[in-house]
């Protein structure tokens, strides 16, 4: 289980005055269950972006339970995304030609960390995410099956904390609904932090905490108020 | 990882093999050149080998080894017939033989010469005897004829329109093993009966005259005369021998090879080492080879620049891809070895086959010569080719490092927004 802790971060890109995305201080402990919402353009992107060092934070400090990934170079922060991020995308990524089980494995075998307990634990994750056929070849699937394979892979390594971006935004609201409840059952199960960042207001409201951003900055944030109250 | 290089060039199979074929078809082109050049070289060496010195009338050196050796007819001028005298009893000859081209069966030449060829030409006889004869022959080893055929020559070849000599038919009495040269196409017969049906040599008059009645109407583009299938034949040379247009010597020793040609240069007659006229006409080759071979390296860049651009604009096209392997934890190292792993087998397979075509095609060609000509020409592979397979092989792996760098560089972020 990891926390975060963001302080003065700033991220500008040449060409735009404002910056994309600004925050002074953010604070998420470990186990937390967290929603990030905003329209398109708040800085949701480059939020999950500078947290998980796809991209590097040139101010402030990243602090992952004492960590600051801002620090680390750019195949120290690879590294520490395969062994601690569990990342869920809205296009899935999956890898046609290749099985389910093929899929969970292909990011841990190619940082040479498949194990037979990793693979057996690839077999187990796809069991828990409702998958029977492990074989089955990814580009058979329904996009509902496909996200779950994708889920099923970000928790491969028992990551501290597991990153969805716009988990539900390609799928109908009956799959969407499911695959929400599969994060948030796997996440209570694994004991990891979660973060969704989502527009989808059915999936946003059944996490504890709802973070909004608007042009950049953080405009309300549930768990500050809850603390205020 | 060998997983995913697999079921991604399946996906993208029909790219994955233009460009194994172009590839494939730029190398084989080099290939071919390169060994058909050197298989044309030894070839013809080899054939040449077996004649150190060859006299002729005074005319093109050039024209005499390439009727003597490769046997392609050609009007060659004659020389006196008593040059063959003095050289069959020079202490410094251990063999000298008559040759006398002109008439041809079933598109094989016929050779009229001595037995002193026919013993020294081949290791031997595969089959039969040699021809003690006028009416009998000694064939090549890849002549279509059995023993005891019946050879009705024919002056000229078939297709200049030539004419059967109806005087004399030979009879197959033996057949030579193969040489690998031109001469395993020849027929060879006794030179007495070439210059007995042409109507040279050891007549008198009147016989001429009678045979020339028999024969009057047959007669109508030169004289032709009987010939007794039965005669022996002489092998001893007296003052009266017909004009020849090139005799075949066997020196005894280096330093006689060198004196006779000294002596046989001068005034009507010609002498030379077959050897040394084909080196000279290889360096001739040899300039056409390096043309060859810019052409076919300036074509095997124009592939590299060709499958670089393909490659980088499929990287291009991946971004996506790679930049999510990145985001879900791929080392960049593992990604450079997919996107060079992919080219490299993919260039490798084009060498591979590339290297395959060029040996056939050579084969090809070889073959083509050899039943042409009787020329065996070998196509084999050799040192230097370990070195330019390996060289190609640098390339390759130096090319496809391009787009896996590019890979390497790409930042995922951006990469995934894009």
């Amino acid at each position: 289980m990891l926390s975060l802790t963001l302080s003065d971060i700033s991220v500008s890109y040449p060409g735009l005055a404002t910056p994309a995305l600004e925050i002074d201080r953010l604070a998420i402990p470990a186990g937390a269950h967290v929603a990030i919402t905003g329209a398109s353009g708040s800085g949701k992107s480059t939020f999950v972006n500078i947290v998980t060092g796809l991209e590097r934070a040139r101010q402030g400090r990243i602090d992952w339970s004492g960590t600051d990934i801002a620090k680390f170079s750019e195949s120290r922060r690879d590294r520490w995304r395969a062994e601690d991020v569990g990342l869920i995308m809205q296009d899935f990524h999956l890898f046609p030609g290749l099985s389910a089980l093929e899929n969970v494995l292909l990011p841990a075998r190619l940082s040479g960390a498949a194990s037979a307990e990793i693979i057996g634990r690839g077999h187990d994750l796809l069991k828990r995410t409702g998958l029977q056929r492990p074989q089955q070849r990814i580009e058979t699937m329904s996009r509902g099956e496909m996200q779950r394979v994708a889920v099923a892979r970000a928790l491969l390594r028992k990551p501290g904390v597991i990153i969805a971006d716009e988990p539900t935004a390609s799928l109908d609201v009956e799959s969407g609904e499911a695959v929400g409840s599969l994060l948030l059952e796997l996440a209570g199960q694994e004991e990891s932090t979660l973060i969704v960042v989502s527009h989808d207001t059915r999936l946003t409201d059944r996490l504890s905490r709802k973070v909004t951003f608007n042009m950049g900055r953080i405009v309300s944030d549930t768990g500050r108020m809850e603390r205020a109250a | 990882m060998i997983r995913f290089i697999l079921a991604d060039l399946r996906k993208y199979w029909l790219g994955s093999a233009v460009v194994v074929l172009i590839v494939a078809l730029a190398v084989a082109l080099g290939v071919a050149v390169t060994l058909q050049e050197r298989a044309l070289r030894l070839g013809s060496a080899r054939a040449a080998d077996k004649f150190d010195l060859v006299i002729g009338a005074a005319g093109s050196e050039n024209q005499l080894v390439l009727s003597s050796v490769f046997l392609q007819a050609s009007p060659l001028p004659l020389m006196d017939g008593r040059v063959l005298t003095q050289l069959a009893s020079d202490p410094r000859v251990a063999w000298a033989a008559p040759i006398g081209f002109g008439d041809s069966f079933m598109g094989y030449p016929i050779v009229g010469t001595t037995t002193a060829l026919v013993n020294n030409l081949a290791d031997g006889l595969a089959e039969g005897k040699v021809f003690a004869r006028e009416g009998e022959a000694v064939i090549g080893a890849s002549v279509a004829l059995k023993l005891g055929d019946q050879i009705k020559p024919m002056h000229g070849a078939a297709e200049e329109g030539g004419h059967t000599h109806a005087e004399l038919a030979y009879r197959v009495a033996g057949r030579l093993k193969p040489t690998g040269t031109a001469w395993d196409r020849a027929v060879l017969v006794p030179i007495q009966a070439v210059w007995h049906i042409h109507g040279m040599g050891h007549h008198d008059e009147a016989e001429v005259e009678r045979n020339h009645d028999a024969h009057g109407e047959a007669a109508e583009a030169h004289e032709h005369h009987a010939a007794d299938p039965d005669a022996t034949i002489s092998e001893t040379w007296d003052a009266d021998v017909p004009g020849l247009p090139a005799i075949l010597v066997k020196p005894k020793s280096i330093a006689d090879a060198y004196k006779l040609r000294q002596q046989y240069r001068a005034g009507t007659t010609l002498a030379v080492f077959p050897a040394e006229v084909l080196t000279r006409l290889y360096a001739t080759l040899g300039d056409a080879k390096r043309v060859l071979f810019a052409v076919a390296t300036g074509s095997q860049g124009l592939v590299a620049a060709s499958v670089l651009l393909v490659t980088v604009m499929h990287v291009g096209q991946r971004r996506r891809q790679i930049g999510a392997l990145r985001a879900l934890g791929a080392p960049r190292r593992a990604l450079f070895s997919i996107v060079w792993l992919e080219l490299f087998v993919l260039v490798a397979m084009g060498l591979a086959a590339g290297f395959a075509l060029g040996y056939a095609a050579a084969l090809a060609v070889s073959g083509m010569v050899a039943s042409g000509s009787g020329v065996s020409i070998p196509v084999n592979f050799a040192r230097d080719d370990i070195g330019f397979a390996v060289a190609l092989l640098a390339f390759a792996a130096l090319i496809s490092s391009v787009p896996a760098v590019l890979a390497y560089r790409q930042s995922p972020a951006s990469a995934l927004r894009g």
